[in-house]
């Protein structure tokens, strides 16, 4: 019983300490200029409103962003696990010459740091005349993120025993039809895990979108916020709301994922 | 699996799709227009909307050319600036702090407005010195756009108190030093404070005569004699006279916070201070900070330049003319309370200067007469450390100020190399 009281007690503490964050944004979003940094703070404060929210929508078009964003996050996480997914199986089941060799390298890109091919990376857009276009942001965003997917995939897919390969092989499949019908399921919770990871990161991803945009009719959501930053002030409320609202598709994808997480840990997928 | 593979399908044709519909740059429309990307970092987020009136009052005017607007935040103005021009697409015209502006026109990517035709020489409309900072290498490279400075706040409560005349334009430091030892009398109260940093001690160096940089902004000059003199004069505030509070003294409690609650009779402090203290409850009022040898006042303006590589240099000119001195302009940003601009015709500011509190407004724009730009360097972070440094022994008294100096000298003059 006792034991019971203290994991309780332990857990709800730990949850609080995780969720205290999120409720102190909310509440910042939603006060007055003059209580913002009240000492000592208080969650609740005179002249609480949404009006935070209703002068950023004045001043940015903040749906049109979020829309944006959508569409970034979307069409670079799609485009990932589309060849992440493709590309770990490959290297996990497929065994060609230099696969190894191969991998390696692509290990390797994970160890540079994204400012070193920044201006490069640039030049080449903007010679593609992708600059302040969709392609421009969705393209980069979604190979950078290539090398960690197909890591942690090819994990995944080296995992499957080789006799439901074998005896797939047997009844006459492709590697295409195996790929579809039995390693890709058994996989679904790396995969799980990758969409959130990949929507998390594509979602949140500032310093590329910022470079490459330049219409507030192409900017995500990250970029649009920041220059809520003034050079000498910052009205923290409608910093506040703007990650409110960045946040809540995230929250959203991950609770849709959570599922198939859950889902595929209890399904081993080997039966007899 | 067959449902996500038509799904991935659908969303790389789509991906495909947005890449033949992105916008691409428009250099000239479609009827003739000249297009002007400005980039700007001082309108986010509180004064947008004068940004836009000013833009559309020019695009109504000059009906071939069309401003188009980038605004970012100051944090990532540099990185996105820097990115631009690398890939060879810079803004037209953009806006830059002081000491970044040094930085790009000596690395040969902005345009001289004398180069451009149909030019006439401004410096009627600016203060002579806020136009001759914006020039590097003898040409003419971007306008003044707005400027803030110092001055000397006194609390006049405490003078009278003290039975003192208040401070004019005449005073020397003598004089208020001499002043503020009679106001250090009264309980618990200092007779002044004039911070001592980096930017503080540039200014009084240049006031004693002296300056951190060659001319040419070549040689490291930090030791030189006039500097040390400068530097002991800030610490004698404190050691020799008495009349200027240590951080301890303070007690964790800011200057401009010891100010407003009147515990010190004369701040050096900054103009972005009024809006903080019109709330005091006693009256006060500023006069230009008095000089040593001569007076030197603090310069913290951006300026508009434009880029090498711009299209329209006749139209990029005639925007960076008409945002740092037309009068509308001007009347808008007096009436959002946004920066000021350093103009000479004081007419078009008369709503800022007989605003009151503090009655002498007028200083703020005399101080334009005296100003200092600061010392900039290519790796100036670092040279503000190594000054900021010889600063702080000095205070704490481990060291002398020639001799700290003299160390801060060496190092700096191996940063320039």
């Amino acid at each position: 019983m006792l034991r019971k009281i203290f994991g309780w007690t332990m857990t709800l503490l730990f949850a609080a300490t995780m969720v205290i964050p999120f409720l102190w944004m909310l509440s910042t979003s939603m006060k007055s200029d003059e209580m913002l940094l009240v000492f000592p703070p208080r969650f609740f404060s005179k002249g609480m409103s949404f009006g935070s929210y209703s002068k950023l929508l004045e001043l940015y078009p903040m749906m049109r962003m979020f829309l944006n964003s959508v569409i970034v996050a979307i069409s670079a996480t799609t485009g990932q696990i589309v060849v992440c997914a493709m590309a770990a199986y490959a290297f996990a089941r497929l065994h060609f010459g230099g696969s190894k060799f191969l991998f390696l390298v692509f290990l390797a890109t994970l160890m540079i740091p994204f400012q070193v091919i920044m201006t490069p990376l640039f030049i080449e857009i903007r010679y593609l005349n992708w600059i302040n276009t969709y392609a421009g942001i969705i393209m980069p965003t979604m190979s950078m993120r290539i090398a960690f997917g197909v890591f942690l995939l090819r994990q995944a897919f080296s995992g499957i025993p080789n006799e439901l390969e074998e005896s797939a092989f047997m009844d006459g499949a492709t590697h295409l039809t195996i790929f579809r019908s039995i390693a890709l399921p058994l996989v679904k919770a790396s995969l799980a895990t990758l969409l959130v990871l990949s929507f998390m990161d594509s979602w949140n991803s500032f310093l590329w979108p910022l470079l490459v945009t330049r219409d507030t009719s192409i900017m995500t959501l990250p970029v649009g916020l920041s220059s809520l930053h003034g050079r000498y002030s910052t009205e923290w409320n409608l910093v506040m709301a703007g990650a409110v609202i960045s946040v809540l598709p995230i929250i959203m994808v991950f609770i849709i994922a959570q599922k198939q997480f859950i889902e595929g840990l209890s399904h081993s997928g080997i039966k007899g | 699996m067959k449902k996500l593979f038509l799904i991935a399908l659908l969303c790389v044709f789509a991906i495909g799709q947005t890449m033949a519909s992105g916008t691409t740059e428009k250099e000239t429309k479609s009827d003739g227009q000249a297009e002007i990307v400005y980039s700007t970092f001082s309108a986010s987020p509180n004064h947008l909307e004068e940004l836009n009136e000013i833009v559309s009052i020019f695009n109504e005017k000059e009906k071939d050319i069309n401003v188009s607007v980038e605004t970012v935040g100051w944090d990532d103005y540099f990185t996105r600036l820097d990115s631009q021009i690398a890939g060879g697409i810079a803004p037209d015209v953009f806006e830059v702090n002081y000491e970044s502006f040094v930085s790009y026109a000596s690395k040969d990517v902005l345009t001289s407005l004398e180069s451009v035709q149909g030019w006439s020489e401004q410096s009627d409309k600016y203060y002579p010195k806020a136009y001759s900072a914006f020039e590097y290498g003898g040409r003419q490279y971007g306008l003044p756009e707005t400027f803030s400075t110092s001055v000397v706040f006194y609390n006049k409560e405490l003078f009278d108190k003290a039975g003192l005349q208040y401070p004019d334009s005449t005073w020397d430091w003598d004089q208020v030093i001499g002043a503020a030892k009679k106001i250090n009398t009264q309980d618990g109260v200092w007779g002044m404070y004039s911070p001592i940093q980096f930017w503080e001690f540039y200014k009084k160096a240049a006031q004693n005569g002296g300056s951190l940089l060659s001319s040419d902004g070549k040689t490291v000059t930090v030791d030189a004699p006039e500097n040390v003199e400068a530097l002991n004069f800030m610490v004698n505030l404190i050691e020799k006279h008495g009349v200027m509070p240590t951080e301890e003294d303070l007690g964790g409690v800011s200057n401009e916070q010891a100010f407003l609650d009147g515990k010190i009779g004369i701040l050096v402090s900054g103009i972005w201070m009024f809006d903080t203290f019109k709330d005091a409850d006693f009256e006060w009022d500023i006069i230009v900070e008095p000089g040593l040898k001569s007076k030197a006042c603090h310069f913290f303006a951006n300026g508009l330049v434009m880029s090498k590589n711009t299209k329209h240099p006749e139209a990029a000119a005639k925007w960076i003319e008409f945002f740092t001195s037309n009068p509308e302009m001007v009347s808008i940003r007096m009436s959002s309370n946004w920066e000021l601009p350093a103009i000479q015709n004081l007419e078009l500011v008369e709503d800022y200067i007989n605003k009151g509190n503090p009655e002498n407004r007028k200083a703020v724009y005399d101080s334009l007469n005296y100003i200092v730009v600061p010392p900039v360097v290519e790796k100036q972070s670092k040279f503000q450390d190594v000054v900021g440094r010889a600063i702080e022994e000095v205070l704490l008294g481990t060291k002398t100020a020639s001799e700290a100096l003299a160390e801060a000298d060496k190092k700096a003059q191996q940063l320039i190399e």
